[in-house]
């Protein structure tokens, strides 16, 4: 797959397990990973597309705000890695990808409507409202135990 | 997967920057000092050769928008050309072609800069 030597991948027979440097320089590795995934799950095209970058913004956000070097992140002994863990149920890809970085009040933030902020020719803040527009269930959690996650799932629609 | 390049060209007083590989929260800071250089020299006409890019994330056309912002401010613009299916449906489905022009050709972009 051409990955770095940072980059880890292991499958187990229902799984995939990607862990990377919470670092810029993983994301395309990343997305590269799960758009191979996508397709092999046979998610057509625009749909990968969507997922591609679904999850290039969860991990973005990971890098630039969980371990931005500006800020405590909440568990500074562990690695700052980015973990993603792949499966697939019946009829849904889900994705889960974990950090150690700062905790996120991810209930409380509400980033508007999509169009407004680009007609308003706003800069930023469209991350989250894009993982909210291309998959069908977003969730955030964090605890001690397993730092942050967000849980993307996107169902398999048979036409 | 490509690795990210930038090059630029001049075309009259328009500036015409080709973009290779992937254009992400990463990479994006390159192509922001070059744009912001450009601002400080007072060339706010720009069109971006996307035609090799492989994908935009948010991070990158969110900073587009405001350079076309400015650009605008100062009589120029910040247009796309050559923008790839794969990545133009994705940039139209969340809106950004409502305030970021897109041209197929050179040619149509560099006369819509020319238009009163």
């Amino acid at each position: 797959m051409g990955l770095d030597k940072q980059i880890d991948v292991k499958k187990s027979t229902s799984r995939l397990f990607v862990r990377a440097p919470g670092h810029g320089s993983s994301l395309r590795h990343i997305r590269t990973v799960i758009t191979d995934l996508a397709r092999q799950v046979g998610f057509p095209e625009d749909e990968v597309a969507k997922i591609e970058m679904a999850v290039d913004e969860a991990c973005s956000n990971v890098v630039e705000h969980a371990y931005n070097a500006n800020r405590d992140w909440s568990w500074k002994h562990r690695d700052p890695d980015i973990r993603l863990t792949i499966h697939t149920e019946a009829d849904r890809l889900i994705i889960q990808i974990s950090d150690n970085g700062k905790r996120f009040d991810f209930a409380a933030y509400r980033p508007g409507n999509i169009v407004d902020r680009i007609r308003a020719m706003r800069s930023g803040g469209y991350g989250i409202a894009i993982m909210r527009k291309f998959m069908d269930e977003v969730e955030y959690k964090s605890d001690d135990q397993t730092g942050n996650t967000i849980r993307l799932v996107k169902y398999l629609k048979k036409s | 997967m490509k690795d990210f390049r930038i090059e630029q060209e001049s075309c009259g007083n328009i500036q015409l920057i080709r973009l290779q590989g992937s254009l992400d929260m990463y990479s994006f800071p390159r192509l922001e000092s070059q744009l912001q250089t450009l601002f400080q020299q007072g060339r706010y006409c720009l069109m971006l050769d996307c035609s090799q890019l492989d994908y935009i994330g948010s991070a990158g056309l969110g900073a587009l928008i405001g350079f076309a912002k400015q650009a605008r401010e100062h009589d120029g613009d910040l247009k796309l050309l050559r923008v790839p299916e794969r990545i133009y449906k994705i940039v139209e489905l969340l809106g950004f072609t409502k305030v970021l022009q897109v041209y197929n050709t050179e040619e149509t972009a560099i006369a819509s800069f020319q238009k009163p």
